[in-house]
C-alpha cells in the first residue's frame, strides 16, 4: 500500500445493516489521490444514470486523502461525494473540523454508505477493533447539530445532520464540530438514508514515507504561514470576513440579490468590525491548523457560538441589505444548528425577497428588514409553510413561480459571494464548475481581483486560462484533502506588502496579465515538488508530486466529473450564468454584464473539449479517464 | 460637484468616520491630497494608505489613469484594503 493511506474502505449497507472493510484500490488512489477524486470515481462506477438522488441507489461517500491525519497545516478536511439533489449532477462538499483526522485514526480512508435505513439510525465505528454498530437514533431525530454532537460526546469524531438534513432541505449539509460540508445538499442525502450521525474512534497513526523530512519541512512552513499577511495575519485577526471591505471596495460584494456590488453598511458586517467591537471571543481552527480563521461570537440567548464566515456575512448580510452583524450571527447559528448551507440559504432568501418586491410571491420578508427572517429560516429547516418552497432552492422556485432572470444560481447551486462581473475569470469558473456556482472549486478571483497581484478584471486576458489551471489545482487539493485557503500562500509576503499604486507593483501586475503561456508552462511542467503541498504529498506517499502532476490529476478528476454530469443529462447549455449577471451591469464603465459567450469557446479549447463542451476522446485518453 | 470618499476600516477608525463628501476634486490625486489633510500631519495617512488600492466606483484606478484618473460629479472614490483571504 502507498504510504499515507490507511488502506481500508468501510462499506456500510443501511438496508441490511451489514458492513465490511475492503482494501483501498491502489490504482484509483494513484490516479485520483483520494478525497473528492477517489469518491467521484466510486460514484461514477457504482451508479447508473438517472438515479434519484434522494433514493436508495445514491451512495453517500466520505473520503479522506493522504495528507489527512498528519499535522500539516490546513490538512484535516474530508470530502463527501454523492449525486446532488440540488443540481441533479455531481454533488460534493468538503469540511474541516476533526472528522478527517478521526477517519484516519480509525484506519479508514473511505466510507461508502449504501441504501437507506427504515428508521433513524446512527453508526459507531471502532476502527481498532474493526467494529461497526448500528444504533437506533429516534431519540436524536429532530435535534440540532450542536445538541446532537454534545450528546454523542467529545471522545469521538462525529459527522452529523440536523433537522434540515432530516427534512431533506435540498441544500442541507453535514456538520463536524462547528464546520459544515455545506454545498450541493449532501446533508439531504444523509437525511434520505435516515442516518443521523457517524461517530469514529481509533488510534492508528499515519505512516509516512519520509517522516523526518515531513516534520522538518512542516516546521518551516509553519513559520512561513505565521509571517504571511493573509494566512498569518488577516485570516487570524479578522477571519474570512476580513475580505468584506475588499470585495465591497471593488464593487463585487453581492448586495440586494446581486442587483448591486456595493453595500453602504459593509463595514458593519466586516471581520474588522467584529474584532473591534468585542464580538469575537475564542479563535478556533480545524485540528492542527495554525491559521485559526474560525472565531466565536456572542449572540443573545445562546452565549458564545461560532461566528459567521465571509460567505455568510455577504449572503445573509449585504445580499439581504442587512448591516447588523448580530442578526447575521444569529442566522448563521440557526443555519448551522439546523444543518444547512448559508450560501444557498442566503441567495434563496434574497430571491424570495425580490419575488416579494415584484408581487410574485409572499414569503413575508423584505430587503433591509430583519423581521421574520429567523422564523423563516426555522421554517425552511423544518419545511413548514412557505419555508417548504424555499427549501428547494432558487432554481426550483424560479421554475415554479418565475423570476428566472434573477434566480442567482448555476446548475441549481447558488452563487458564492464574489460577483463575477468584477472578476470575469471567476464567472467562467462559476459557469463551468461541475458542481455549480461555487468559488472553492478554483478560487480564480484570488489571482484576478482580490489577491495582491491582480489583473484587470474587466478585460478578457487570461480569463479563460486561469479557471482551467485553478479548477485543476482545486480538484487536486480537494483530493489530498487540503483546505483551499492554502492557495493564499502562493504569493509571498513581499508581494502582499507592496504598495498597489507603486510603479513596481503596476509593472508586475501588467507582466502577470501577459504571462499566459509562461504560467501554463510553469504549472503543467512535471518536475520536482516546489509548493508546500506538493512536498508534503511527496514526503508522505513516496511518490513524486509536482505542479504538473497535480494539474494532470486535477484535470483527470475535473473531466470525470464532467462525464458524470453529461451522463446525467447536463449539457453545455448548463455552462452559463444567471441572466442578471450576463445582462445587467454593476459598473458605470460597462454597458452589460459578464462576457461569458466570448470566453467559453477558449475555455473549451483549453480543456480539450468540443465546441459543445464534450471532452474529446484523446483528452480522456491522455488523462486516463475511463468512462 | 460632490465626490464621496470611502475609507478603509483602519482609516475610518483614525478619522472617526466611514466616509465623507468633497465639494470638488477633479482627479483621484486631488482626493488623495484632500484626504491626507484630514489626517494630522499626514503621517498616519501615509502609514494607513501604504498597502491600499484606490477604486473609482469599484474599478481600481491602476486599470484607468492611476492617480490622474478624472472624476465626475457623483463618483465614489474608495480606499480599498488591497488583498485579503475569505
Amino acid at each position: 500500500m502507498i504510504r499515507g493511506y490507511a488502506g481500508r474502505v468501510l462499506e456500510i449497507d443501511l438496508a441490511t445493516r451489514q458492513f465490511s472493510f475492503e482494501p483501498l484500490d491502489e490504482e484509483i488512489a494513484r490516479l485520483y489521490i483520494g478525497g473528492k477524486g477517489y469518491g467521484t470515481r466510486l460514484l461514477y462506477d457504482r451508479t447508473e444514470a438517472g438515479i434519484d438522488p434522494l433514493g436508495p441507489k445514491n451512495p453517500l461517500i466520505f473520503a479522506t486523502g493522504p495528507l489527512n491525519g498528519s499535522v500539516a497545516p490546513q490538512s484535516n478536511r474530508f470530502a463527501v461525494i454523492c449525486k446532488s439533489p440540488l443540481t441533479g449532477g455531481i454533488g460534493n462538499a468538503t469540511c474541516g473540523g476533526n472528522y478527517a483526522y478521526g477517519m484516519k485514526r480509525a484506519g479508514i480512508d473511505i466510507i461508502v454508505v449504501s441504501n437507506q435505513s427504515e428508521r433513524p439510525v446512527r453508526i459507531e465505528v471502532n476502527g481498532d477493533r474493526g467494529e461497526v454498530e448500528f444504533i437506533d437514533a429516534s431519540d436524536l431525530w429532530g435535534k440540532g447539530t450542536y445538541e446532537t454532537q454534545e450528546i454523542l460526546g467529545k471522545k469521538k469524531a462525529h459527522a452529523v445532520i440536523g433537522p434540515a438534513g432530516e427534512n431533506q432541505v435540498l441544500y442541507a449539509g453535514i456538520v463536524s464540530n462547528e464546520r459544515i460540508a455545506g454545498r450541493t445538499g449532501v446533508g439531504a442525502v444523509m437525511g434520505s438514508k435516515r442516518l443521523k450521525a457517524i461517530s469514529l474512534t481509533g488510534s492508528r497513526k499515519l505512516e509516512m514515507d519520509d517522516p523526518a523530512a515531513f516534520k522538518k519541512y512542516t516546521k518551516e512552513i509553519r513559520v512561513m504561514f505565521k509571517a504571511h499577511p493573509v494566512l498569518g495575519s488577516s485570516l487570524k485577526r479578522f477571519g474570512t470576513a476580513g475580505i468584506v471591505n475588499t470585495t465591497n471596495g471593488r464593487g463585487m460584494l453581492p448586495t440586494r440579490n446581486f442587483q448591486k456590488g456595493h453595500f453602504d453598511d459593509a463595514m458593519m458586517i466586516s471581520g474588522e468590525f467584529m474584532e473591534d467591537n468585542e464580538l469575537v471571543g475564542v479563535k478556533s481552527s480545524c485540528i492542527h491548523c495554525p491559521v485559526t480563521c474560525g472565531r466565536d461570537v456572542e449572540i443573545e440567548g445562546k452565549g458564545r457560538v461560532k461566528g459567521p464566515e465571509y460567505e455568510t456575512v455577504a449572503l445573509l448580510g449585504s445580499n439581504l441589505e442587512i448591516g447588523d452583524i448580530k442578526k447575521v450571527s444569529e442566522w448563521n447559528f440557526l443555519a448551522d444548528d439546523l444543518g444547512m448551507d448559508t450560501i444557498s440559504l442566503g441567495a434563496t432568501l434574497s430571491f424570495a425577497m425580490e419575488l416579494q418586491e415584484r408581487g410574485m410571491f409572499d414569503a413575508g420578508v423584505k430587503f433591509g428588514d430583519p423581521a421574520g427572517i429567523s422564523e423563516l429560516i426555522r421554517d425552511i429547516g423544518h419545511r413548514r409553510g412557505v419555508g417548504d418552497e424555499l427549501a428547494n432552492g432558487s432554481k426550483r422556485m424560479s421554475e415554479k413561480i418565475g423570476g428566472h432572470d434573477f434566480a442567482m444560481h448555476v446548475k441549481g447551486l447558488e452563487l458564492s459571494a464574489y460577483d463575477p462581473r468584477g472578476s470575469f475569470a471567476q464567472g467562467v469558473e462559476y459557469a463551468t464548475t461541475n458542481r455549480g456556482g461555487c468559488h472553492v472549486q478554483g478560487a480564480s478571483m484570488y489571482l484576478e481581483s482580490v489577491g495582491p497581484l491582480t489583473i484587470n478584471p474587466q478585460n478578457l486576458k487570461l480569463k479563460a486560462d486561469i479557471p482551467v489551471l485553478m479548477q485543476n489545482m482545486a480538484c487536486a487539493i480537494n483530493s489530498m484533502v487540503l483546505c483551499i485557503f492554502t492557495t493564499y500562500g502562493m504569493f509571498p509576503a513581499a508581494v502582499h506588502n507592496m504598495d498597489p499604486e507603486s510603479l513596481t507593483h503596476r509593472m508586475m501586475s501588467k507582466a502577470f496579465e501577459n504571462s499566459g503561456p509562461v504560467m501554463r508552462t510553469a504549472m503543467t511542467m512535471k518536475g520536482k515538488p516546489m509548493l508546500w503541498f506538493e512536498k508534503w504529498l511527496t514526503y508522505i506517499t513516496g511518490e513524486t508530486f509536482s505542479s504538473g502532476h497535480l494539474q494532470e490529476i486535477g484535470g483527470r478528476i475535473f473531466n470525470l466529473e464532467r462525464m458524470y454530469n453529461l451522463r446525467e443529462g447536463l449539457t453545455a447549455a448548463d455552462d452559463t450564468l444567471p441572466p442578471r449577471i450576463l445582462n445587467e451591469s454593476i459598473y458605470e464603465n460597462m454597458d452589460s454584464g459578464h462576457p461569458l459567450a466570448d470566453l467559453l469557446p477558449r475555455y473549451y479549447k483549453l480543456r480539450g473539449w468540443s465546441a459543445d463542451g464534450i471532452p474529446n476522446s484523446d483528452t480522456l485518453d491522455r488523462l486516463q479517464v475511463r468512462v | 460637484m460632490s465626490i464621496q470618499v470611502e475609507l478603509t476600516y483602519e482609516m475610518s477608525k483614525a478619522l472617526g468616520t466611514r466616509r465623507f463628501d468633497l465639494d470638488h476634486a477633479a482627479t483621484v490625486e486631488e482626493v488623495v491630497a484632500q484626504t491626507a489633510i484630514r489626517f494630522d500631519g499626514g503621517e498616519d495617512f501615509a502609514k494607513l494608505s501604504r498597502v491600499t488600492a484606490i477604486a473609482v466606483n469599484g474599478v481600481l484606478v491602476h486599470y484607468r489613469k492611476g492617480l490622474k484618473t478624472k472624476l465626475v460629479d457623483g463618483d465614489r472614490v474608495g480606499f480599498v484594503k488591497a488583498a485579503a483571504g475569505g
